[in-house]
């Protein structure tokens, strides 16, 4: 995937700081998230959905998502502990936020901003199919297949990326760059990448 | 909210015992390093003086004094730790600190002296007088430390509800027993019937006494178990080469395997330069068991996993304060 010159596309200095290239303009987002809204409702067409949003990652993306889908649906959102390394007290992965409704017998479609190494979606599929939906489906914006180690089948993929730290349209490092309109690669400098290989 | 304390003779699998006790009830650990933690999260300036020390004060050189009010400090947090959330406390006088605490199940985790010294030298590599002076020494620190905060003996059986002997019981029969006694004693919030089978995490009995080979493989099994993801430490070696009369010339054993999703993964932490031969051995696995799927994590994936948790200590990012302004 070409990366082009970083635009701010009209944010602060701040907002963007450490951004080094912008990787998808917002504009490239709006319009493949359309086409997906497009693609979702003609899959989905004759039931009734209920779209299970992964927080915090998708929570730009199913906005704008679900206005481009142009059959009836709900909406619900699940949140999951982030891994924390060796120092965190929880040693297992905890449903932070569940689902308000039973799925049971639901066609249910799980939104991710984000498929990187698939541990987070294969964790939720798992809880999930456990509570019996009728059908369940995997929709994500980005998809970055260079480290998966858990295979997701995806059914709506917005985009493939490649093995970079991507930031903004509600992707976060360290709970930063969330509300860039457009998705961004970090610098190392900020990730820290670049200490580790100096060793 | 539910608590299980941990004491644990020294080389008694204490530890390995605690976390997979955490994992599979889904409370959250509360050992040295994680309290360091969280005293770091809210009070950096103190969190240096008050990582407390049950094997101590003459470690740091912090006196007997500023010892008992750092534990105090350490033990208000655990206190109010354990009013918001399920917690499994692994050493720290939790057995003082919530002796007669409803809601609290105590436990004491002991094996022969030989035992444990057996074990420390299997895993830290020393030998048989260096380990049995280890012990005796954190033995002697921790004896101190719960006798000058809390007046108690950790010998002292009254003081648990569940001895367990750990050269008898495996660290999975010692998990099921913990498990019966907090159902038993009605502590767990959510039903023994609600937990989905296949979603409790893996021992970490084999990780212990499989012996990562790094820091790396540490962290990379805990990340494992963290996603509840079934592995296996370096369970096979697949021989490469053979000399004229049959014997294994060359073998490579892979980290990892993924049961569920029949997956070897190799973890290198070398520099990509020097990782040229292991690239080798993994070309003529591949040509010589096709059917066998492998990844090769290599040291930019690992630190690239790191930072996509913000585990890395990258740039410092933007002070809210100043933005805010």
């Amino acid at each position: 995937m070409k990366v082009r010159k970083l635009d701010n596309d009209g944010m602060a200095d701040d907002v963007a700081a450490g951004i080094a290239d912008v990787l998808i303009s917002a504009e490239a987002i709006q319009k493949r998230v359309a086409e997906m809204g497009g693609e979702v409702g003609a899959a989905f067409r004759g039931v009734l959905p209920l779209l299970v949003g992964v927080l915090k990652g998708c929570a730009l993306f199913m906005s704008d998502l679900v206005r481009h889908i142009g059959i009836p649906l709900e909406m619900d959102f699940i949140c999951l502990t982030g891994y924390g390394g060796a120092g965190r007290p929880s040693g297992a992965a905890r449903i932070t936020k569940d689902l308000d409704s039973a799925i049971e017998g639901r066609d249910v479609l799980l939104v991710e901003g984000i498929i990187d190494t698939g541990m987070t979606a294969g964790y939720l599929l798992r809880n999930l199919e456990a509570r019996q939906p009728r059908s369940i489906r995997v929709c994500t914006l980005l998809d970055k297949p260079a480290r998966r180690i858990v295979d997701i089948p995806i059914a709506f993929r917005g985009f493939q990326v490649p093995d970079r730290f991507v930031v903004g349209y509600g992707l976060d490092f360290r709970q930063l760059y969330r509300n860039l309109p457009y998705l961004g690669v970090l610098s190392d400098d900020v990730t820290g990448l670049n200490l580790p290989a100096k060793k | 909210m539910a608590v299980v304390t941990i004491s644990r003779e020294p080389g008694a699998w204490g530890e390995e015992l605690a976390a997979r006790v955490a994992g599979y009830l889904g409370f959250s650990l509360i050992d040295k390093k994680s309290l360091a933690q969280i005293w770091d999260e809210i009070n950096p300036d103190e969190a240096a003086l008050c990582v407390v020390n049950e094997s101590g004060a003459r470690e740091s050189g912090v006196s007997v004094a500023q010892n008992g009010d750092c534990a105090g400090l350490s033990g208000d947090l655990i206190a109010q730790l354990a009013e918001e959330q399920d917690l499994v406390v692994i050493g720290r006088g939790a057995q003082g600190l919530f002796h007669d605490r409803p809601g609290t199940l105590h436990v004491r985790v002991v094996a022969p002296r030989r035992f444990r010294i057996r074990q420390a030298q299997i895993l830290e590599g020393l030998s048989a007088r260096e380990a049995g002076r280890r012990i005796r020494s954190i033995e002697e620190l921790r004896a101190r430390h719960l006798r000058s905060i809390y007046g108690i003996s950790a010998a002292d059986p009254n003081l648990y509800d569940l001895t367990l002997r750990m050269d008898r019981l495996s660290v999975e029969q010692a998990l099921k027993l913990i498990v019966t006694a907090v159902d038993e004693m009605g502590l767990r919030q959510v039903p023994r019937g609600k937990i989905v089978s296949g979603l409790v995490p893996e021992s970490f009995e084999k990780r212990g006494r499989g012996r990562f080979a790094n820091a790396a493989e540490i962290e990379f099994a805990r990340f494992l178990e963290f996603y509840h993801i079934p592995y296996d430490y370096e369970p096979r070696t697949f021989p490469l080469e053979y000399d004229g009369n049959g014997k294994v010339t060359e073998a490579f054993t892979p980290d990892f395997y993924l049961r569920e999703q029949d997956l070897y993964i190799e973890l290198t932490t070398m520099k990509q330069s020097l990782v040229t031969r292991k690239n080798r051995k993994v070309r003529k696995l591949r040509r010589l068991y096709p059917d066998v799927r492998i990844l090769i994590f290599y040291q930019r994936d690992f630190y690239s996993l790191m930072a996509k948790y913000g585990l890395l200590a990258g740039r410092k990012q933007p002070d809210p304060e100043r933005i805010s302004r």
